[in-house]
């Protein structure tokens, strides 16, 4: 039992990073930008859409456009819609998001058909490793390395550069930011095509595990809300440990209520928000309250 | 009283003269209006009311079944009983969503006839909804035995074959592989069915159930499961998932290493399953019910895969056949009672016969199941053709007697049927 309780715990936190990648968009986009994105999971979609035909056309390789075309079309929907609802009511923002992600599917479904799309892992990621009872994939671990550069790249970007220190800053007073001289407006866009990006990379890299149909979004954008709850609304350690906190206790649960599985992480979600209501790095943000 | 009754005539020559001219005038509007109207009542269309999944896991099974059913329609030129008729397609993201769905095209629409329930959850919500209004109700791909079963009713009608008939074709093929199973299987209606059904098999037939996961609905991770699987050592997995759960989890089955380690097998599989699987992880033991590529079906069967094939430039699948019998069977039958009245409608579907191959398939009085044979198949061992993943092995069960054992009798039935 223990074997298998080990097993379980290494696959679930494979399991919650791909759920961090997804996550960590939404929790920029909330904490810098103030936007409840619920077209997150849509994005996250597109990113698997636009890997499936970009390999369909011109090879595998190709698909690794697809987060940057993602983060393109984020750039492109921030300009044209999004930036009309800073400072304004939150529902807003929430309505017109909704509003996208449905847009979204239906534009995917006209596109690509309503059935879902095969998409596989390159052959070279294909296999296992097994070390003693822990079995990973190969394409398992490719997720997780990758996942975890991309984690920390971004970290040391908001916390070593002048790019990420005015993007801090701006999502703490921008009236202040804008008052030095600094063109926030292009600086929100491009925090929300990162957003995007990092959506659309999470979409490419869940491609080959999961199911790929325009429905697919919302298999991510409910795991991605409840682990920024759990995490704390726009914390960045936050979003990273609820995320593994997560996926250990879907496996777990899984092992021993598998018919609980579904729900295990609401109720962590619950459980944690009875303790600590602002999630477990949540801050106390003037702006927001 | 000759003066009463002068004046009464002359009163009732005078009343006679006016209703005369009174009724004169009418009956001229009447005769100038009558085109009007008459021509009125035949432009108002009849509408069937359609309920597949447009949002939800089950979406991409639906699409098929929804253009199969418009496709029915389409090749009677949108005509029935002479009056041009149409197709209200509503959503079913939930069973909730299915019921009010249902209720709005009854209430609202007026439709003479629905058909849909891409869920079994569903089809029995949609299934409540016609027994109370009482409007006839194909359900044309839900499993679950409960609808014909101990929730059967006049109204509903059933196209695909329960998960017990399925089970007896494919449960025997599992126990000559091995008699160690484990059962993966969704925690709604269908899902239960499959884990009761190979269960009891196995159980009298000498084997064990070595472990049984129920999987929530829209799981998008199945690895530990199968870590649960692979670590349980069984002869077969029996999967009970659908849609793109099902497709999910053959990729990752694949992706785990476990694609031809250990058998899988599931009734009632649809190709869209397959085709979103890709070549690289489709597996599996399966029963289908149509496949477009069967040399028995039936002329009308090829004209229909023919102009499916034409319209939207793919094969149809065997859920596009789903929605197109389901359909087909709803609009012969209001043809065959010349009425859009539900009674009349019902009355011809339990008489309504289809030919298929060497058998008359139809829905039977006494629970409203159509009988008709299944398809046992396996995959290509290599893929060559995008849309052809089917080995098919078997056509089952062979003759009429062994059709109806299979679907059991009246007697074993859990049906009460009720009355109009």
């Amino acid at each position: 039992m223990l074997d298998m309780i080990l097993s379980q715990a290494v696959n679930g936190l494979v399991l919650g990073f791909l759920y961090v990648l997804i996550a960590i968009g939404l929790s920029i986009i909330f904490g810098m930008l103030g936007i409840v994105n619920f077209a997150h999971g849509a994005f996250f979609a597109v990113g698997a859409y636009l890997a499936y035909a970009l390999s369909r056309e011109f090879g595998w390789w190709a698909a690794l456009a697809a987060p940057l075309l993602t983060g393109i079309i984020g750039v492109i929907v921030e300009m044209t819609l999004i930036r009309h609802l800073y400072g304004k009511e939150p529902l807003l923002g929430l309505i017109l998001t909704f509003a996208l992600a449905l847009l979204a599917e239906a534009v995917l479904r006209l596109v690509f058909g309503g059935a879902p799309v095969p998409f596989a892992a390159p052959k070279f990621l294909a296999g296992f490793v097994e070390y003693g009872p822990v079995l990973i994939t190969k394409y398992r671990m490719f997720v997780l390395v990758t996942t975890a550069l991309v984690l920390v790249a971004f970290w040391a970007f908001l916390a070593y550069t002048p790019y990420g220190r005015i993007i801090r800053a701006g999502s703490r007073d921008p009236e202040m930011v804008g008052l030095l001289g600094i063109n926030l407006p292009i600086v929100f866009s491009g925090v929300f095509g990162m957003g995007c990006l990092l959506a659309g990379l999470g979409g490419l890299l869940a491609a080959p595990l999961w199911t790929i149909t325009p429905s697919m979004a919302a298999g991510a954008i409910m795991p991605a809300f409840v682990i920024v709850t759990i995490g704390g609304l726009g914390s960045f350690l936050g979003a990273v440990v609820a995320g593994l906190l997560v996926g250990i206790t879907t496996a777990m649960t899984i092992q021993f209520q598998p018919e609980w599985s579904g729900a295990a992480m609401y109720i962590l979600m619950a459980a944690i928000l009875l303790i600590r209501p602002r999630g477990l790095f949540g801050e106390r943000w003037e702006r927001f309250e | 009283m000759t003066d009463r009754k002068t004046t009464s005539a002359m009163t009732g020559l005078r009343i006679g003269r006016r209703g005369l001219l009174l009724g004169a005038t009418s009956l001229a509007a009447s005769r100038l209006g009558m085109p009007y109207i008459g021509n009125a009542a035949a432009a108002e269309p009849i509408k069937i009311g359609m309920i597949w999944a447009k949002t939800g896991s089950i979406v991409d099974q639906a699409e098929y079944l929804a253009q199969g059913g418009m496709l029915a329609l389409e090749q009677r030129n949108n005509t029935l009983l002479g009056r041009p008729a149409e197709i209200v397609w509503l959503d079913e993201p939930n069973p909730q969503g299915a019921q009010q769905s249902a209720e709005r095209l009854v209430g609202e629409q007026k439709v003479v006839g629905m058909v849909g329930g891409a869920l079994s959850s569903f089809a029995l919500a949609i299934s409540s909804v016609a027994k109370k209004a009482k409007i006839p109700y194909v359900a044309a791909n839900a499993a679950t035995g409960d609808l014909t079963g101990k929730s059967c009713n006049k109204y509903t009608f059933r196209l695909q074959p329960p998960v017990d008939v399925h089970a007896r074709i494919l449960a025997p093929y599992c126990a000559s592989i091995g008699k160690k199973w484990y059962l993966l299987t969704a925690s709604y209606a269908f899902g239960q069915d499959i884990k009761r059904a190979f269960t009891d098999y196995i159980t009298a037939n000498g084997g064990t159930v070595v472990g049984a996961d129920e999987v929530p609905v829209g799981t998008p991770d199945y690895s530990s499961f199968i870590l649960k699987i692979r670590a349980a050592k069984p002869d077969v997995v029996i999967g009970g998932i659908a849609a793109s759960d099902l497709t999910t989890f053959l990729k990752q089955w694949n992706e785990l290493g476990m694609k031809g380690k250990i058998p899988f097998a599931e009734i009632s599989v649809g190709n869209t399953d397959l085709w979103g699987v890709g070549p690289e992880a489709a597996d599996g033991l399966y029963t289908i019910t149509w496949w477009y590529k069967n040399p028995n079906n039936s002329p009308e069967e090829q004209a229909m895969a023919a102009a499916y094939e034409k319209k939207y430039n793919r094969p149809a699948a065997d859920k596009a056949w789903m929605g197109w019998l389901g359909m087909k069977s709803l609009l012969d039958s209001i043809e065959m009672a010349k009425s859009t009245e539900p009674g009349a409608i019902v009355q011809a579907l339990e008489g309504w016969k289809y030919r298929r191959g060497d058998l008359d398939i139809g829905y039977r009085d006494f629970d409203h199941q159509m009988t008709s044979r299944l398809l046992v198949a396996g995959i290509h061992p290599k893929i060559t053709d995008k849309w052809d993943y089917f080995d098919v092995k078997a056509e089952l069960p062979k003759t009429p007697e062994d059709l109806a054992k299979a679907f059991g009798s009246a007697g074993d039935s859990a049906c009460k049927m009720d009355t109009l």
